[in-house]
């Protein structure tokens, strides 16, 4: 079931309206009830791979306690070692099997000695299988660092690995954030609630009208590179970049509106990263969960910054890698994340990897000075050079992807494959950059305007900005649903 | 949780409305005309009708049309006499073309390429092969006053019939509530642009849910290829009724089509029998240009110049203009 599909609208208003009617004085079938329809939600999809959830749910649940209760920091680990040996075999099966298999046989191959692909399967990937192993890992990793204690109440436990709004592609929410609040009695709040459905509300604009109105000229320019200038081309990959924000900062929006209908606030995913003036700021705004999630269980225990510049560095690698590693079982994430790695480190020798942690671009004025906006054109173009390796399907299409945008150097005007008008997709970038700006200070609220009139105006220019860039024919699933 | 529902409705209500000024301001759904069945039992549309019409989201495709007195949509009014040279091209929406300016159609087009006839556009979303004789037959008076009478088919929708009978489901669009429903152009549009379509196919699928399911046989290739045949030898019976019903001119009646996706069966028995036929699938396979809309499988500017590029030169070759 897709946040933009006809199902959703109707699951939704049933589940909200149930929630809060039927359910309201008891928390127990509070989440019961959310358990049902995250189940139900997920069931949409495919049935089958309820049993994969329902697997990681209850190793988790077993194994929390077995790591609070004992002493011995041995068994500890070991436990500790079983949940995650668990989730990353889930993970690694459904995920990365095939890539395994392919690579060792392709370097087999290159050595010399002639293996075939028998040993790969036909795996359907499970959706979200990357976002649920990651937060019930979290859970157990939590009690292991003694900054959580088990719970004992399965439903809960199970309403936060499967909590509908973020089930398939995060926000990956830690315990201590998500689990204390399914605990917690909720009573209806108007505000909240009020809140969500703006998020909602914008969430959609940017998936439908940014994210899918673009996807046709991405995927044309991505899959007939060799036949368009380097215009094109920079063309293409610029508006990947929007796309890819539109859609996944669009899917997050919607999840944070839902979860707060249920009165749930889940963390903000993306605060504005295009509007960063470094690599590393751009990555404290760009998908903040899964670089929390890295941060906490990846970086620090292997030692963060506060080893020697050399370990932090290698630090700074490892978690790119295994970043990019995270987004599929391909090589070209594997190379994207190490692009981001070789953006990072200098900005972190150079001590301004946290600079700009607690503000933004312009902050306390109207205009961003010409450093700051050749700064965020400069981090713009980078990260967006680097979503060449995101996009192709393989590396062989990124290398040649590069080549033909310098050997095909010159300017071209690109045709609309639907046959629509360019400008109005320029038009409607530029009017999105600016309305981004000049909400840029607060992520969550999107419509935080005084006069009515003008949140009133901007909810029907949303809508019509729906109705006029809504194109049927289009693949409207979401691009993070295959990670 | 009241006052969210109560807000939530009527901000829903609000910006409705809202939506609907926009979609008039910015005239973004197309104007319907009304249709009619007249007094000879032939749809068309009530004459004397003004519009725009509009394809896709953003007005990609928008264009004028003029119903004239015949009920047809065309710049020029019929008065076909026995002293002019009159050309009539009946058909379906391709010949009626709400997609091109009514001052810039096929017929226009001809009439530039041979100066001196009045070409007639007889088109009406729809029409199938029943349809265009019922209408050549029950205007007889005029028809017989036109020099030529082309006919468009398209072989694998225009013969599903062999008899005339009035296409209610057509007609089914002027009742009272389809004609309330089109008023809200905002309503219009969402249908024209696919919005209405999930909807619409969740009710299908509620609807097949409470059938019970109807079991699903393999076809082999041979009984495709069987069926096929059977279809093409249907078609072309029906073909034959309507001809034997309504009478062809073969001296004055000539049909367009496209050989491509035209029956080979079916273009022999019209070579055999005399049936005088323009294919223009020559001409829009040696086209370097798209020929349609890329969002409507209907001709674009350049496919109707070259419809009426091979009807002029096929003009060019008959006693009327020689």
């Amino acid at each position: 079931m897709l946040f933009n599909s006809l199902d959703f609208f109707i699951f939704l208003p049933i589940v909200f309206i149930v929630y809060w009617t039927l359910f309201k004085k008891n928390i127990k079938l509070q989440n019961i009830f959310i358990l049902i329809a995250s189940y139900f939600f997920y069931a949409m999809w495919d049935w089958r791979f309820l049993f994969l959830i329902l697997a990681s749910t209850i190793v988790d649940f077993i194994i929390g306690p077995l790591i609070h209760n004992s002493d011995s920091s041995k068994i500890r680990k070991r436990w500790l070692w079983v949940s995650v040996i668990f989730n990353i075999g889930l993970l690694g099966f459904f995920k990365y099997y095939n890539f395994f298999v392919d690579s060792w046989i392709d370097m087999m191959n290159t050595i010399g000695y002639k293996a075939d692909n028998s040993w790969t399967l036909q795996i359907i990937l499970p959706v979200g299988i990357s976002f649920y192993t990651f937060q019930t890992m979290s859970y157990s990793l939590d009690i292991y660092y003694k900054r959580l204690t088990p719970n004992k109440d399965f439903i809960c436990f199970a309403t936060f690995v499967s909590f509908f709004p973020q089930l398939v592609a995060g926000p990956i929410e830690r315990a201590s954030n998500l689990l204390s609040q399914i605990t917690t009695k909720k009573t209806f709040n108007y505000i909240q609630c009020k809140e969500g459905i703006k998020l909602i509300l914008w969430g959609l604009f940017k998936k439908v009208v940014i994210a899918d109105s673009i996807a046709p000229i991405v995927d044309d320019i991505f899959a007939n590179y060799e036949t368009y200038s380097a215009s094109t081309l920079v063309l293409g990959v610029s508006l990947f970049s929007f796309q890819v924000y539109g859609d996944f900062s669009g899917y997050s929006d919607i999840a944070i509106g839902t979860s707060k209908l249920f009165g749930i606030e889940l963390m903000s995913n993306f605060k504005f990263p295009n509007f960063s003036r470094n690599v590393a700021e751009y990555w404290q705004r760009w998908h903040v969960s899964l670089s929390t999630w890295f941060r906490h269980y990846v970086y620090i225990p292997l030692g963060g910054s506060r080893v020697s510049k050399l370990k932090s560095v290698r630090n700074i690698v490892i978690i790119f890698l295994v970043s990019g590693f995270w987004h599929g079982a391909n090589w070209t994430f594997v190379i994207w994340g190490a692009i981001h790695a070789l953006l990072y480190i200098p900005v972190f020798l150079m001590g301004r990897n946290r600079i700009y942690m607690n503000n933004v671009v312009a902050e306390n004025r109207w205009f961003p000075s010409i450093k700051e906006i050749f700064q965020i054109l400069l981090t713009f173009s980078l990260v967006t050079f680097s979503r060449v390796f995101f996009r192709s399907e393989s590396i062989t299409d990124a290398f040649g992807f590069l080549k033909q945008l310098y050997s095909n150097f010159k300017f071209e005007t690109y045709a609309h494959p639907l046959g629509y008008r360019m400008i109005d997709y320029f038009i409607l970038l530029a009017l999105f950059v600016l309305y981004e700006y000049l909400i840029r200070k607060d992520e969550r609220s999107p419509f935080k305007f005084k006069s009515k009139i003008v949140r009133f105006a901007l909810y029907t220019l949303v809508i019509l900005g729906m109705l006029l860039f809504f194109d049927d024919n289009i693949d409207r699933s979401f691009i993070y649903f295959q990670f | 949780m009241k006052k969210l529902i109560l807000k939530s409705a009527l901000y829903f209500f609000l910006i409705l409305i809202s939506l609907e000024l926009l979609v008039r301001v910015f005239h973004l759904g197309k104007d319907t005309p009304t249709r009619i069945l007249d007094e000879n039992n032939v749809e068309k549309w009530l004459p004397n009708q003004q519009g725009f019409s509009v394809t896709g989201n953003r007005r990609q495709n928008f264009s004028e049309f003029h119903i004239n007195n015949s009920g047809y949509n065309s710049y020029r009014e019929f008065t076909p006499t026995m002293d002019k040279v009159e050309v009539a091209l009946v058909g379906d929406s391709f010949i009626e073309g709400f997609h091109q300016n009514y001052y810039n159609s096929i017929g226009k087009k001809i009439e530039k390429s041979i100066p001196g006839i009045e070409v007639y556009e007889y088109g009406y979303a729809g029409y199938d092969f029943a349809d265009q004789l019922h209408l050549v037959n029950a205007y007889q008076e005029q028809f017989n006053a036109i020099d030529h009478v082309i006919l468009g088919i398209k072989f694998s929708n225009d013969l599903t019939r062999g008899t005339y009978k009035v296409v209610q489901g057509r007609l089914a669009l002027e009742s009272p509530m389809n004609r309330l429903l089109k008023k809200s152009k905002l309503l219009v549009y969402c249908k024209s642009i696919g919005i209405l379509d999930p909807p619409q196919m969740l009710l299908y699928r509620l609807k097949s849910l409470l059938k019970p399911p109807t079991p699903t046989n393999e076809i082999s290739d041979k009984e495709k290829q069987e069926a096929l045949q059977k279809k093409e030898e249907q078609y072309l019976t029906n073909f034959k009724s309507l001809v034997n019903t309504y009478g062809f001119d073969k001296t004055r009646y000539t049909l367009l089509l496209d050989s491509k996706i035209t029956s080979d069966y079916f273009i022999a028995y019209l070579d055999r029998e005399g049936f005088n036929h323009i294919d223009f699938a020559d001409y829009f396979a040696k086209s370097k240009m798209p020929t349609t809309l890329i969002y409507d499988r209907h001709w674009n500017d350049h496919g109707r110049e070259l419809i009426a590029k091979s009807i002029s030169d096929y003009l060019k070759k008959t006693p009327i203009i020689e």
